[in-house]
């Protein structure tokens, strides 16, 4: 599997998609007719990167039972490298939510349930780099990223639901085109967009567990010679 | 012969604490000390009305001062080395987090029987006598909740390089849904009240949130102790 694509191609491929997704979403996709109006184009890329922060954050729980399972370090690095990359998207959702924000509710900020959600899983998953670097032991350090992993995962749509109790606050009912909504050209650019956006994460895992496992293995050598 | 081990460990933990009563009057202490310190932070004019602050400082009180117990609970635990002894034991793992996570338990609801009565005089006007067991419920509930989740996570940080800088950084991001909903269902009884029909679903969300986290650490707490 590993020599499918080669990691060049992923990003090539990464690239295209999404200048595609950014050119069919001004081009092609109509204007929003709802009240979001022409700010709504930021769906074409927040959606998707907030999709594949949470795509990653699943590989690393995945990652995180694989460890558990069978203490292969090959797990460990898997996680870590997803998590590290889910934290990016995270902050870049972040980031883009609040430019929408800003258009469409006129703040910067506002506590929806989705943007605080995001900002939860943030310090969840800052709190697992926190959490390894307070472990100096290896198989420890890995065991107890992947128990966090798993808890952390599970805490996510959790997180989500509690925040529907919170009272609504002042701002307009967030979008809901996902699904139904969406008319074909604005789902062609969406999934264009998707496409590109997920294989950049691919790309990205790859690329940094090459680099994960280099660094193991230059730390091995280092080892072996008493350095 | 699970019941039993259960019952020792638990009463081990009951009686090293009541006789040295260190933990419980520091929570107890810290518990009055936050109420005060509330006081005088929220207290911003004249007759200024703090009802709907009152779920919120209950259980803000109540997570801040079930840290200082956690981590007290297995500071000892480790630097007694009485946690190798418990180890050798032939007992499951998961008999010594529930019974752990019982412990806790007690001594939360021991501080809950001293500062609840204490709070109520201090800052809520309306009596809530018919609602005491949907109180009752729900402060049962999100104890359970924040012992289940404290003592995985107590376990998993006493281990590391910085034990009870590490903890609150990795239990706070999880046990917001459980102050969520713990929130909204007291206020709303404190400020409204409301039977079980107004709080049910914050119930059933704490009863899920308990389910949930008690599988999770049922799972994995063999890896997060250790060998």
């Amino acid at each position: 599997m590993k020599q499918l694509v080669s990691a060049p191609a992923l990003f090539v491929g990464a690239g295209i998609c999404l200048i595609a997704g950014l050119l069919l979403a001004f081009l092609y996709a109509p204007v929003d007719a709802s009240s979001m109006g022409f700010s709504q184009k930021i769906f074409f890329y927040h959606v998707p990167i907030a999709e594949t922060a949470l795509v990653a954050f699943g590989i690393a729980f995945v990652a995180a039972i694989g460890y558990l399972r069978t203490q292969n370090p090959k797990w460990d690095r898997l996680g870590l490298v997803c998590v590290r990359l889910g934290l990016l998207f995270s902050l870049l959702v972040m980031v883009t939510g609040m430019i929408w924000g800003k258009a469409a509710w006129g703040v910067w900020w506002a506590w929806e349930p989705r943007l605080t959600t995001f900002l939860l899983v943030c310090f969840l998953y800052i709190a697992y780099l926190v959490l390894r670097s307070a472990v100096e032991e290896e198989q420890r350090r890995a065991t107890y990223a992947a128990v966090f992993a798993i808890i952390a995962f599970i805490d996510v749509p959790i997180t989500f639901f509690a925040t529907r109790f919170l009272p609504e606050g002042l701002h307009p009912v967030v979008i809901t085109a996902g699904g139904t909504g969406m008319e074909s050209s604005m789902l062609i650019s969406f999934l264009v967009s998707m496409l590109g956006m997920t294989l950049l994460l691919v790309a990205l895992i790859r690329r940094d567990l090459a680099v994960e496992e280099l660094q193991d293995r230059v730390a091995d050598l280092k080892h072996t010679i008493g350095g | 012969m699970g019941l039993r081990q259960f019952m020792a460990i638990l009463r081990k933990d009951l009686i090293r604490e009541l006789r040295t009563r260190e933990m419980l009057i520091s929570m107890i202490l810290f518990v009055l000390l936050a109420m005060v310190i509330f006081h005088y932070a929220f207290t911003v004019k004249e007759g200024a009305d703090l009802t709907y602050f009152t779920g919120g400082m209950l259980w803000v009180t109540f997570i801040f001062a079930m840290l200082l117990g956690l981590n007290r609970s297995f500071a000892q635990e480790k630097d007694e080395r009485c946690l190798d002894g418990l180890l050798l034991c032939p007992v499951d793992r998961v008999i010594i987090f529930l019974a752990k996570t019982a412990g806790n338990l007690i001594f939360l609801l021991i501080i809950q029987v001293v500062a609840v009565p204490v709070f109520t005089l201090f800052f809520v006007e309306r009596s809530y006598v018919g609602d005491l067991l949907p109180f009752l419920v729900v402060l049962l509930l999100a104890d359970v909740g924040i012992c289940a989740l404290g003592t995985l996570l107590a376990t998993i940080s006493m281990n590391t390089r910085s034990r009870d800088l590490l903890l609150p950084i990795i239990f706070l991001p999880l046990i917001v849904p459980v102050l969520i909903a713990a929130t909204g269902a007291t206020t709303l009884i404190f400020a409204e009240g409301a039977g079980f029909g107004g709080l049910l679903a914050r119930v059933l969300f704490l009863l899920g949130f308990d389910a949930v986290f008690i599988v999770a650490a049922y799972g994995t707490y063999d890896f997060a102790i250790g060998e």
